[in-house]
């Protein structure tokens, strides 16, 4: 019999030890309670107030008992399901598990026919929606890019109604406020039975961000009271540049986004106990050259999983970034960066990690980038799934048994185990050279796109019922006529 | 060249905010006039602030030193120069337009442009038309510049720029605009004076634009 004995399920890694996790706790709640943030929404002070936050003109200060509560009543552990009842594209938000998918509203898109930048429109949404929902490693949608060819006030709506019926994966949303929050959770709600069907089964995310430093917007934190208000999980993820708009060292911008994201968290958790939620964020450097927020610098990925670190100290699930780079087309540098920080990304467990898909420094969306990534994700998750010791996986018998000389090759344990040990890359080539040559000597640039183009133009998403489909057509000229009527 | 012109200029370079002061002082009480402290001190340090930044020699926070450091120079320079305008190139009132909470990117123009001589006057984000409007009759400056980061509020700087004409003050002002999703053709459409790409493109294009006027 066996006592203390430990088993590691997976690959581990850490970056903190505890007592550095206590430290930047500590540092968040004293940022929060002695510092307090700047909340530009009347309503939303109020709430905070009665629950006893001390509220000065902007100024909230949140005490510490009322963070510790928020984070009493915020699930650690939750399904996002998906729209038809498939639990293959569920989400289970918990321990150990990394999600993977692409980022929200860059201007420009690539072009997956001309391989050109180009302004993003509505028909890009169909694309990344149709090519997500078949990628095996890509878990939730985001549009990678924000709608040009539509009324602006309606980019977010146009894009979800886009994107909900080509893909069954969860959905994580974005708007610009109320209005159009609430276009997209009838679209949902319509497609889930219900506002109560919904909240035993919620199908999709809402995103919101508030201001580094230190500000919660009035449209973030409307955002935040709207998912409370109608039980939509949410995210409240702020875009810090170290060095810009927080802190230059990691410690010290850890600290100052998660004081920013927990304004949300107290916020929702208020309105609504259990609601979940995931603290963020975007976290890297300024370039001090460049001057640009980079989405390839080790640092990102170094920071990101800091915080995601300090979020499942605190036992919530965290919004990862990931699978991005600064490059401007799917070349050497796009594969290094997104796949690099992907690895991390799976090896810190963050809980959804988005922007796989983001280049030129998130100006640019690529569903080529997400697709290439859809491989690195796989390579990741096989090695963060780790090593399984077990009397049969240490395989001594089968070594005595095959012995000097022998072979493995179609033995019985081999047979057992070789489909399951061994992952297998969809685009990366392990042909030998012949092979290689006579396949046309493919580079792995080509392979990405030959493979998105061969999903456009084959792979059919399950669709939405009927009467999902009236609603989005009612839903959207309805919301035309709404923004056609404002002065 | 005099030694404590020589250390005005380093002091510049290693954005020495403190001791600048100091070294003018010993400067005019040696006996060096304003404008040549200015041209052959803080001017000098500065130019070579830029081109060290060109080559990646030297950073943005280094950079953004330097510029306090030599603006902290100007201070105490201008009320004893004859021309003015040597020493305060010309006024800047710049901001982020309406529905735009991005603010860094302007932050840096507004720092790169003092470092280049202009007195800068930073209205802050999401800024109205008006906003604008009433600080180009309050400030008179020589220049606007309008930041955008969000193609959503791109068409604010139209709206700005409609205001500022309507308003009568159109001619009385050069127009200049930025921001990651900003570029050229966007500019010259809405009728701008000029675009700029980086905070470093801004201060050059800031200096054009009022030696072309
Ligand atoms: C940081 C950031 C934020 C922060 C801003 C914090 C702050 N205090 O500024 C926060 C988190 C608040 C934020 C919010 C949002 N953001 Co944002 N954000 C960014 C990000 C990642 C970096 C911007 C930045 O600071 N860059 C660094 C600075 C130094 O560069 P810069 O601003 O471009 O400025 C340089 C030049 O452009 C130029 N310049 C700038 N202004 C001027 C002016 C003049 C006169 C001149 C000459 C030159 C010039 O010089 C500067 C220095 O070289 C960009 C991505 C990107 N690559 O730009 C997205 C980005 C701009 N955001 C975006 C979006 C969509 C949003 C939100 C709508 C998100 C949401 N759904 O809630 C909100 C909108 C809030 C609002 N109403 O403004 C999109 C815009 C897409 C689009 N279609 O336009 C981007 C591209 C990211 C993305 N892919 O989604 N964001």
């Amino acid at each position: 019999m066996r006592t203390n004995y430990r088993v590691n399920a997976g690959v581990r890694f850490e970056v903190f030890s505890r007592d550095q996790l206590e430290e930047l706790f500590n540092g968040v709640l004293h940022v929060m309670d002695k510092i307090g943030l700047d909340v530009h929404h009347e309503e939303a002070r109020n709430i905070l107030a009665d629950a006893g936050a001390h509220v000065e003109d902007k100024r909230v200060r949140i005490p510490t008992h009322l963070v510790k509560r928020a984070l009493a009543t915020a699930p650690r552990s939750f399904t996002i399901y998906a729209r038809d009842g498939n639990p293959a594209h569920d989400i289970q938000i918990g321990p150990g598990r990394a999600h993977f998918g692409p980022g929200p509203t860059p201007p420009n898109f690539i072009d997956v026919e001309t391989l050109e930048r180009r302004p993003y429109v509505r028909d890009d949404a169909r694309i990344v929606a149709t090519v997500v929902d078949a990628l095996p490693n890509i878990d939730f949608c985001e549009s990678l890019g924000t709608i040009s060819d539509v009324p602006t006030d309606l980019a977010a709506a146009y894009e979800f109604a886009t994107m909900f019926p080509r893909t069954t994966k969860p959905i994580v949303a974005w708007s610009f406020g109320w209005d159009d929050s609430n276009d997209i959770h009838q679209i949902a709600i319509t497609e889930a039975g219900g506002q109560e069907a919904f909240e035993r089964r919620p199908n999709y995310i809402h995103y919101c961000e508030p201001l580094s430093p230190l500000v919660s917007t009035f449209e973030a934190v409307d955002k935040v009271i709207f998912a409370a208000r109608h039980a939509v999980p949410v995210i409240f993820t702020t875009c810090a540049l170290a060095g810009g708009t927080a802190p230059v060292t990691p410690a010290g911008i850890i600290i100052q986004t998660t004081a920013e994201s927990f304004m949300g968290l107290v916020l929702s958790q208020i309105i609504r106990p259990g609601l979940p939620f995931f603290t963020g964020g975007v976290l890297s450097v300024m370039d001090m050259s460049a001057m640009i927020l980079s989405y390839g610098a080790p640092e990102l990925s170094l920071m990101m999983a800091g915080v995601t670190e300090l979020a499942h100290y605190c036992g919530l699930p965290l919004w990862q970034t990931g699978g991005c780079t600064d490059s401007k087309c799917l070349d050497e540098q796009a594969s290094l960066e997104g796949s690099l920080s992907v690895f991390f990304s799976a090896l810190s467990g963050g809980d959804l990690c988005h922007d796989v898909g983001y280049t030129e420094s998130g100006m640019t969306g690529s569903i080529l980038q997400t697709v290439m990534m859809d491989d690195a994700i796989g390579y990741s998750r096989r090695i963060t799934r780790g090593i399984e010791v077990t009397p049969d996986t240490l395989a001594v018998d089968v070594i005595r048994d095959v012995g000097p000389d022998g072979h493995y090759l179609y033995h019985d344990h081999t047979m057992q185990h070789f489909k399951t040990e061994f992952w297998y890359p969809n685009l990366c080539d392990r042909h030998n050279y012949e092979e290689w040559a006579a396949e046309g000597k493919q580079t792995m640039r080509a392979r990405v796109i030959d493979r998105t183009r061969e999903i456009l133009a084959t792979h059919n998403p399950s669709p939405v019922r009927p009467e999902t489909a009236e609603a989005i057509t009612a839903i959207m000229a309805a919301a035309e006529n709404r923004v056609k009527n404002k002065p | 060249m005099s030694q404590t012109l020589e250390q005005i200029t380093t002091g510049v370079i290693e954005g020495n905010i403190q001791g600048i002061r100091q070294l003018i002082q010993k400067a005019l009480e040696e006996g060096l006039k304003a404008e040549e402290i200015l041209q052959n001190g803080l001017i000098v340090g500065m130019n070579e602030v830029g081109k060290r930044f060109k080559v990646a020699q030297m950073f943005i926070p280094e950079v953004l030193r330097a510029a306090k450091t030599m603006h902290a120079g100007q201070e105490l320079l201008h009320p004893l120069v004859t021309d003015a305008r040597a020493v305060r190139v010309g006024t800047i009132v710049i901001g982020t337009v309406q529905g735009d909470m991005h603010d860094i990117g302007k932050n840096l123009v507004g720092m790169m442009c003092e470092g280049a001589g202009f007195e800068v006057i930073d209205l802050g984000f999401d800024l109205s038309p008006e906003t604008f409007t009433e600080a180009i009759k309050v400030h008179q400056p020589d220049i606007v510049g309008m930041s955008a980061l969000l193609t959503t509020t791109m068409r604010s700087m139209g709206h700005t720029l409609k205001a500022i004409t309507e308003a009568g003050l159109r001619e009385k002002v050069k127009v200049m605009v930025g921001g990651a999703p900003v570029d050229a053709e966007f500019a010259a459409r809405i009728g701008a004076d000029g675009y700029g790409h980086n905070a470093v493109v801004g201060a050059e294009l800031a200096r054009k634009l009022v030696e072309a006027a």
